[in-house]
């Protein structure tokens, strides 16, 4: 978890200017967030400059123009209540079954764990789409199109397989000494779970429910195939707000902004966990 | 802890190991089972019918009927070829890109933690916005990429090229905000592998008069193959499988040359109702991935042992 945090004591010697080097990264990383600071900025500019000509990178006057344009909107609020509904509801659904799964698979090695592991593992490798077809199918037999419910099972079977993976690290870190422990001084094999192993694991519970919250949260074709109306996330929406209102593009800005910004943030507040997170299967080879 | 280990009781109400281990993992299995597992069955055979999708209740065996119509469609076929070459093409910048970036984070060491925080923030950005945010930027008439290049006098004017309404290179325009996400991704775990090679290793390669772009050819890339392997394949799989990223930008257009394999499936679903031609193009698809995915796996992984 922590590689990507554990800078050497000592660096290779360099034979261009340190400073240089220095500069050049700043520069990239800057000319790397040019785009998402664009997008900020077009935001608070009133809705008749985002598409003036020329271009000007700040707003000559900051208006809230698109946000109020955004906010009005009647169906803009309840899409991104539903994103928020189907992104808690599927985390929830996929730490209930990931984590007690998860501790079987990787605390006690079985023959059936090892095959577990696998198809969590090719699930990740199936084209949405490929899922999303029979997933529309079978949704429609079971009356549950156009509902949260079937939103979130569908971002489930996305999350799961994620969380278990994610899980089964953290539960490998921990020593088997403590179950063991834990059982010499009564507890139960499920108790020595609750009681014992999970208080040391929170940490990783919370960042895998981190990111089975965002890939609910910016999730695209499932919700396109299984909503309609009712159940409509913020994404669609987005999406939406291309074809049937034409281009517009100021408040387009306002909805992409309030649509990435928290997610944005809470990646800066909890970056060095994220990368952890993201990296630490790919170290470990 | 470890001495009292030796003298284990079983507890009265235990279960096995293996029993308690299997019915941890049962909910998460039946879960898989009914939602990944039956709906790929579901999907299979369905490729064998005729069905529509307005009438799903009307449905007629036709065996590889299917089959042999989307095999044989030159639609399905430029689907593919382009699904490959944006891969290919998203895959070689984001590697090019990603790598120069963790080079210059690790030759700075310590110094780089605020470049790797800027670095991080588009992990989370969903495509839809990366899409959306490209889309504008590259719009035409009015895009600010085209004004800064012909500021710069790359081109003789702003709309002397237009990106995403051009069909010669609408497929590799769309692929700028996938590569402009997925750096980062990439820069982020070539450097965690860079910061996992042991030093000595690459001093004593120094020592024995190894240059620098020998250190990193014979030493450093060596090392890093399984940090390579898995970007790969986790990016490849990814890109293959874009649907929102693209579908944002220009839904498939102009004249179909952005149509990669995700969304010409989901048209022959939605736009013809075609359930069965589209469940055999889904069937394919996924079956081609997943032989890519382990013939890879096995290439790579293979080896990296006999090394």
């Amino acid at each position: 978890m922590s590689a990507v945090a554990l800078p050497k004591a000592a660096r290779p010697r360099l034979s261009i200017g340190p400073a240089v080097i220095v500069a050049g990264a700043t520069l990239i990383v800057f000319i790397y967030s040019l785009p998402y600071i664009y997008l900020l900025l077009t935001s608070f500019k009133p809705a008749n400059d985002v598409l003036q000509i020329p271009p000007s990178f700040f707003p000559a006057r900051v208006s809230l123009e698109n946000y109020a344009a955004v906010l009005a909107n009647p169906s803009i609020p309840p899409a991104f209540g539903n994103s928020l509904l189907v992104a808690v509801g599927s985390t929830l659904l996929s730490l209930l079954l990931a984590v007690p799964a998860a501790y079987g698979a990787s605390f006690f090695r079985t023959r059936l764990s090892g095959w577990f592991l696998l198809f969590a593992l090719v699930t990740r490798m199936v084209p949405s789409v490929s899922l999303g077809l029979p997933l529309f199918s079978l949704m429609r037999t079971l009356g549950l199109l156009d509902t949260p419910l079937a939103l979130i099972l569908a971002h489930t079977t996305i999350s799961l397989p994620l969380a278990i993976w994610m899980l089964a690290a953290f539960f490998e870190s921990v020593p088997s000494e403590l179950e063991e422990a834990a059982r010499i001084d009564g507890c139960s094999r499920f108790g020595a779970l609750i009681r014992v192993i999970l208080p040391v694991v929170t940490g990783g519970i919370a960042i895998t429910a981190l990111f089975a919250f965002i890939a609910s949260w910016n999730e695209f074709l499932y919700a396109l195939l299984l909503t309609s109306q009712r159940a409509t996330t913020a994404p669609i929406m987005i999406s939406q707000f291309k074809t049937a209102y034409g281009l517009s593009w100021g408040p387009m800005t306002a909805i992409a902004v309030l649509y990435s910004a928290p997610v944005i943030l809470v990646s800066l507040v909890l970056q060095k966990q994220i990368v952890g997170g993201l990296t630490f299967g790919a170290v470990k080879g | 802890m470890i001495g009292a280990a030796r003298y284990t009781i079983p507890a009265r109400r235990s279960l096995s190991q293996t029993r308690f281990a299997t019915l941890m993992m049962a909910p998460a299995m039946l879960f898989l089972g009914v939602m990944v597992a039956y709906p790929i069955i579901l999907l299979v055979t369905n490729s064998f019918f005729h069905v529509e999708l307005l009438k799903p209740a009307a449905r007629a065996w036709i065996g590889l009927d299917n089959y042999l119509k989307v095999l044989s469609s030159g639609r399905l076929a430029d689907a593919a070829g382009r699904t490959l070459r944006y891969t290919v093409f998203a895959l070689f910048f984001e590697l090019v890109f990603g790598f120069m970036a963790a080079l210059l984070f690790n030759a700075i060491g310590a110094r780089s933690r605020w470049h790797r925080t800027v670095f991080a923030l588009p992990l989370m950005v969903s495509p839809i916005v990366a899409g959306i945010l490209w889309r504008f930027l590259l719009i035409d008439q009015v895009g600010i990429i085209n004004y800064a290049l012909a500021g710069l006098h790359l081109i003789p004017d702003p709309s002397a090229i237009s990106w995403l309404g051009n069909a010669d290179i609408v497929l590799y325009a769309v692929s700028f905000p996938d590569i402009w996400l997925t750096t980062s991704f990439v820069a982020l775990v070539v450097f965690a592998g860079l910061q996992n090679i042991p030093r000595d290793l690459i001093e004593a390669a120094r020592i024995d008069g190894a240059g620098a772009i020998q250190r990193f050819l014979l030493v450093t890339l060596p090392l890093l193959r399984p940090v390579i392997a898995v970007v790969l394949i986790v990016r490849g799989v990814d890109a293959a499988k874009t649907f929102d990223l693209i579908w944002i930008q220009t839904e498939g257009g102009p004249n179909f040359q952005s149509e990669v394999l995700s969304m010409n499936i989901y048209q022959r679903m939605i736009r013809y109702g075609d359930v069965g031609q589209a469940s055999a193009t889904a069937a394919l698809f996924l079956a081609v991935m997943l032989v890519l995915a382990v013939l890879s796996y096995r290439f790579i992984w293979g080896r990296t042992r006999s090394v």
